[in-house]
């Protein structure tokens, strides 16, 4: 693990769970569809990131400082957020030693929760989901719990490099992405990628309150969409958009 | 002594136009570093999304709890357009999570520049799931 980016645990970590990871992205889907887990779930925080990478920001919760990137934790599962975005110059250590960490723990797969932007999202009513993986068995293990699978094109950002470190060594990733907003924080998607988590993990949500509270949820992340699309713009986001040129 | 590279036009017209885009970036951020609310006017800047296709201008605006009724697309001039729609109910910024201020959010209002010029007479309007779309057909 990088000097620079330490994970301090505040608790006993649980071993060979699922590790999820949620960053401030196209429609906050992870973020949002985070913060419905672990309000869901019950989950706990046991561990937090440190690092002086990061812009000197912390979150105040009841009085009291968080760091921006934390984990949740609940029976078989490991959960990474993180409420703001992560600057785009330090996203690698970052993952990097976020992904090392979940190594250490022997999680037996990482799911990045993101979301894939299309335009006049708001004619779209049934939002399609898919997923990348990062070898054949996780490609094949996504294929058989029946989702759609994203066959070409360009990602970017932290789940970009959670796909390439794990395909680097041979462990099973994938992300998940659920079409969504570009620009505006989308409750709905959120919803999608969690119908998916379910699929592969079977770790079901109910999602009718995520539903229910979206308008609110719009309201509330108003300012984090605003930080976060200024993060995407700098790392070149809408390059997802493109028409992919795979050169074989 | 530095020697610089012989470049081509387009070399040159990409670095020119990548030195823009960083700048108008950075002017961006500068600009944006205030909060999204006014407590005297009880209003929140919604987020907006500006398209230029080449034949229109698609201007996205996202107004989560808005009255839908209540929404205005106001024309300031041949390139501005000013955004007013009433919220569903008062929010206590409270509710918002700012706990250091008192004081209430009860409408959206926003201005938007139009990047290009537009028939602004022809422009169109619709409301889909709290998403106010803005059609405005490019003068040619």
């Amino acid at each position: 693990m990088s000097e620079e980016v330490k994970i301090v645990e505040k608790k006993k970590i649980p071993t060979g769970a699922t590790l999820l990871f949620a960053f401030p992205d196209v429609g906050l889907v992870g973020v949002i569809a985070a913060s419905h887990l672990i309000d869901e779930l019950g989950l706990t925080e046991v561990a937090y990131l440190d690092s002086n990478l990061l812009p000197p920001l912390i979150v105040l919760h009841e009085g009291l400082p968080h760091s921006s990137i934390r984990i949740f934790a609940g029976q078989d599962t490991l959960l990474a957020v993180s409420e703001v975005p992560i600057p785009t110059d330090v996203i690698y250590p970052i993952m990097d030693a976020l992904i090392n960490w979940g190594k250490s723990k022997n999680v037996k797969m990482m799911i990045s929760l993101s979301g894939i932007p299309i335009q006049d999202r708001q004619d779209v009513t049934e939002l399609k989901s898919f997923a990348a993986a990062s070898n054949a068995e996780a490609l094949k293990t996504a294929q058989e719990k029946g989702l759609e699978i994203l066959t070409e094109g360009y990602m970017v950002g932290p789940q970009a490099v959670v796909l390439q470190r794990a395909a680097e060594a041979g462990s099973p990733a994938l992300t998940l992405l659920a079409q969504c907003f570009y620009n505006y924080p989308d409750p709905e998607a959120a919803a999608e990628v969690l119908k998916e988590l379910a699929k592969i993990t079977g770790l079901k949500v109910n999602v009718a309150k995520l539903l229910e509270k979206g308008e609110e949820i719009r309201l509330r992340a108003r300012d984090v969409m605003k930080r976060t699309q200024q993060e995407m713009s700098k790392m070149k986001k809408s390059q997802e958009y493109d028409i992919p040129m795979y050169v074989s | 002594m530095s020697i610089r590279k012989r470049q081509s036009i387009s070399d040159i017209i990409d670095e020119y136009f990548e030195d823009m885009e960083k700048w108008a970036e950075q002017v961006r951020e500068t600009l944006s570093e205030r909060p999204c609310w006014d407590l005297k006017t009880c209003a929140i800047e919604p987020l907006r999304e500006i398209t230029v296709t080449p034949t229109e201008v698609i201007v996205t605006v996202d107004l989560p709890y808005a009255k839908k009724e209540t929404v205005q697309v106001k024309v300031v001039n041949a390139t501005s357009l000013e955004i007013f729609a009433e919220m569903k109910k008062k929010i206590r910024l409270t509710e918002l999570g700012v706990t250091h201020r008192k004081g209430v959010i009860q409408r959206f209002h926003g201005w938007i520049r139009i990047p290009v010029t537009v028939n602004i007479d022809k422009m169109r309007v619709q409301n889909k799931k709290g998403i106010l779309e803005i059609k405005l057909p490019r003068k040619r």
